[in-house]
Formats: C-alpha cells, structure tokens, sequence
C-alpha cells in the first residue's frame, strides 16, 4: 500500500506531496512557474493543488516567491531536509504535550540542575580524565 | 461493605511513596514495569469504582434506562451516602472518559504530525537527521497497525555538531533502546491511568524518569562505558534547547531535576539486575512492606468493586 510509487494523487500524504514540490523546484533550470511544477509532476495533479501546495510552502518559508507579469515564479528556500527541519521545530514548538509521545534525550534544566550538573561532569572528568575529551568539554 | 467500596478511589495516594522506593532501590527495568502495572490497576479499579458507583447511586432516578432491580433499597444501602455519591460519579466518570478519550487523540495526533514531518527525509525507517542548529533529539515510535511507519530516531544537526563520536554513539543507543524496549507504551498507559484518576499522577513523572534511565542503563551496556554515557547525557542537557515555560518548571528548586538524578546514576556503579532487593536489609524490609501494603489494597480494592458487582447482580431480575 505505502510502497505504491504513484498511486491516486490523493492517497499521498501532504509531507510527501510537499517534498516532491520542493525536489521539482531543485530541478528546475531557473525559478519555474507554478504550471511548469504541475507538468514536471507528471500531470496527475490539479494546478490548483500545485498551487496550493505552493502557497503552504511559502507560509512555511520554505520557498520564495516573485511576481513574474501574470504569475509568480518560484524558488525553494530550504531542500527537503530544511523542510522537515521546519515541520519538526513548528511541531516542537507548537505542541505542548509533545513529550508524553516522543521521548527526548534530555529534559530541560533548571539553573539550580545546570550548577548540579556541571559539578557532577567536572568530579566525574577529575576523577578519571578521558584523553582527547577535555577539549571538547569546555566548548558546551 | 460501608466505606471501603471507595477505598479503590483513594488508593492511588500510595502512588507517590511507592514510586519513590522503586527508584531509590530497583533497576530501572522493573521499577518501569512495576509502576506501570500498578498504575494500570489502580486506574481501572478506580474506574470500575465509579461506574458501579453511579449505577448504584442513580438507578433509582426516574427515566434512566437502568433496571429497577439496581435501585433496590438493599443495593443503597450498601453503599453510604449513596445518592450523593452517585451523582457525584457521574461528572467524574465523564471527565475521566473524556480526559482519556483526549489524550489518546493528542497522542496519535502528535505521533502522525511527528511521521509526516519526517515523511521527507531520507533512510525510511532508521535515523532521520535534521538540519537545524538547535540542539534535539527523539524517539519517535512507530505508529501501530501501519508498517509503512516504523519507530525512528530524529536528530537535529546541532546536537550531533556538539558531541563527539563516542558522545553519538551512547546517544543513538539510548534512542534505539527507547524504540527496541517500547518505553512509549508504558508512557501512554501510565498516562491514560493519571488521565482517569489524577492522584496517580505521581506514577506518570516516575515511569517517565524510569524509562529514561532504563535508556540510559541500556546505552551504557551497549557502549560498554558509563562514565561516557553520563558525559553525553550531561553534555547535551546543557546545549539542549531551554524550557518553553522556564517559571513553572523550576518553582520548587532545590529538588535536583532528571537530568543530574540521571548522570548521577550512570555515574554511580551499576544498579543490581536483580528485580529485588535482599530480603535482610532495610530496604528490602522497606520493600516488603510497601509491597505487601501495595497488594493488600489492591486485593481490597478489587474486593469492593467485585462486591459491588455481585450485589448489583443479585439485584437484577433475570
């Protein structure tokens, strides 16, 4: 099911219709306009969902956009990855219950934790020195 | 009968004593799976409580589809104050359901907005690392029923940029034991049962410092240093990013955080994989009690909802 390569345009998720916008933008020669992406994805998308598609990216900052005589023409700001960047840190910043799902490497620290904290690594560092560690310790 | 047939309501109040033994004297391991067993009980027979309550304290109200039989004088009077209780259950029952229903639904809100972020980056189901310069770093699990998205580890460029190798490695061994051990079930029961009763909220905050460690013990195996995991946990906790609500987190200061209770157990030698302390030392005596006290509530709780139920179904004409 997930693994069909180009099913009905509907059945593909928002993020994945996003990121192949985005990789179309990345190929293209020059700035494209919004019909250039729609015929560069293959036809099976309506113009206005390109265009939709188009203007989500632009509310994200993923993409810039300039006014070319009737139309805009398009430039991607961040690739893939950024994007996924950007949807990760609005998730992280937008969902207050977050934590209860994704388990994080370290909770946030208090400044009376932070003190605790730098005493424990600095006995831990003077009790057993690790070569080539110290270095990079100081630089946190 | 009398006021035992609330004790299953009340009972989580020995979430909190209990919750501090286990940490102090059992590997994180059992104390995960301990808590999170007690927190299931204790949230359904409370559960239970309420719903027998209600039923019992508003059969007798006229127009509601009960049978007659529930309302029977006997049946009320087994249980004191019956009226009053009953329809205080009724508002409790509710929110406890609702508050349920909720969390279930942010949970699995967050868990797809999480994949469908990723849904971009390359390497499908392993590591998804993230160009961003704030440092962070997740397990996202796998979201039941669909293949397609298995659990994942996301990590920002700034973290990996500032640990060192040896740092990466403990760090995506904690992650990878949070996904291989399942931690997010334990997280999600323990978090359903607080949603139906709140007094079991002590449990939540432990079985979540307790899957943390039992990461971290697991890292540290894996790596074969604890002194090192230590170092990456501590390391990243101070370039990681700050509190989104600094004042509420660090009202009461001067209890140490997760964070330093954690290096300082990796720092500290190597919990005893036994799930038990030995019986002859006060903290096994300690144990014993607690559990033994543990069991006789339970055993009492359930004994209230269980006759609760019997009377309701010697009530029933059938």
């Amino acid at each position: 099911m997930a693994g069909k390569p180009f099913g009905n345009a509907r059945r593909r998720g928002q993020g994945q219709l996003e990121a192949q916008v985005l990789a179309a933008l990345h190929h293209a020669p020059g700035p494209p306009t919004a019909a250039w992406v729609q015929e560069r994805l293959g036809g099976d998308l309506a113009y206005t969902t390109v265009m939709t598609i188009l203007s989500r990216l632009h509310t994200k900052g993923a993409v810039t956009r300039e006014r070319a005589g009737r139309s805009y023409v398009w430039t991607p700001a961040a690739d893939e990855a950024g994007l996924a960047a950007l949807r990760m840190r609005r998730l992280l910043d937008g969902e207050t219950d977050r934590d209860a799902v994704l388990t994080s490497f370290v909770s946030a620290l208090s400044a009376h934790d932070e003190q605790l904290l730098r005493t424990l690594l600095d006995r831990a560092s003077a009790e057993d020195p690790v070569p080539g560690a110290d270095p990079e310790a100081r630089g946190g | 009968m009398g006021v035992f047939v609330f004790l299953p309501l009340v009972l989580p109040l020995t979430a909190l004593p209990i919750a501090k033994l286990a940490e102090q004297h059992l590997h994180p391991r059992g104390s995960t799976r301990l808590l999170t067993l007690l927190a299931a009980v204790l949230g359904l027979c409370s559960t239970l409580c309420l719903g027998l309550l209600m039923v019992v304290g508003t059969a007798q109200l006229p127009g509601n589809p009960l049978p007659d039989g529930w309302s029977d004088p006997a049946v009320r009077a087994a249980v004191p104050g019956a009226e009053i209780a009953g329809s205080a259950a009724i508002p409790l029952l509710a929110a406890a359901l609702t508050a349920c229903a909720a969390a279930l639904r942010r949970h699995l809100r967050v868990l797809a907005r999480t994949h469908r972020a990723l849904a971009g980056l390359p390497g499908g189901s392993g590591t998804a690392v993230l160009p961003d310069d704030e440092a962070y770093a997740y397990a996202v699990p796998g979201i039941p029923g669909r293949p397609g998205r298995p659990g994942r580890i996301a990590v920002s460029r700034g973290m990996l940029r500032s640990l060192d190798d040896d740092e990466r490695r403990a760090l995506f061994a904690h992650e990878r034991a949070h996904l291989r051990c399942r931690h997010h079930r334990y997280l999600l029961a323990v978090r359903l049962a607080s949603c139906v009763n709140p007094l079991l909220l002590p449990l939540r905050s432990a079985v979540a410092f307790s899957t943390e460690r039992w990461a971290d013990e697991e890292a540290a195996r894996a790596v074969g240093d604890r002194r090192l995991t230590a170092r990456a946990v501590g390391r990243a906790a101070l370039i990681a990013r700050p509190a989104p609500h600094p004042g509420l987190a660090h009202f009461a200061a001067p209890e140490p955080g997760p964070v330093p209770r954690r290096v300082a157990a990796l720092l500290a030698p190597v919990p005893p994989a036994r799930s038990w302390p030995p019986a002859l030392t006060p903290a096994g005596l300690a144990a014993l009690v607690a559990a033994a006290g543990t069991a006789a509530s339970a055993l009492s709780a359930l004994n209230a909802a269980v006759a609760l139920f019997v009377v309701l179904k010697a009530a029933t004409p059938l």
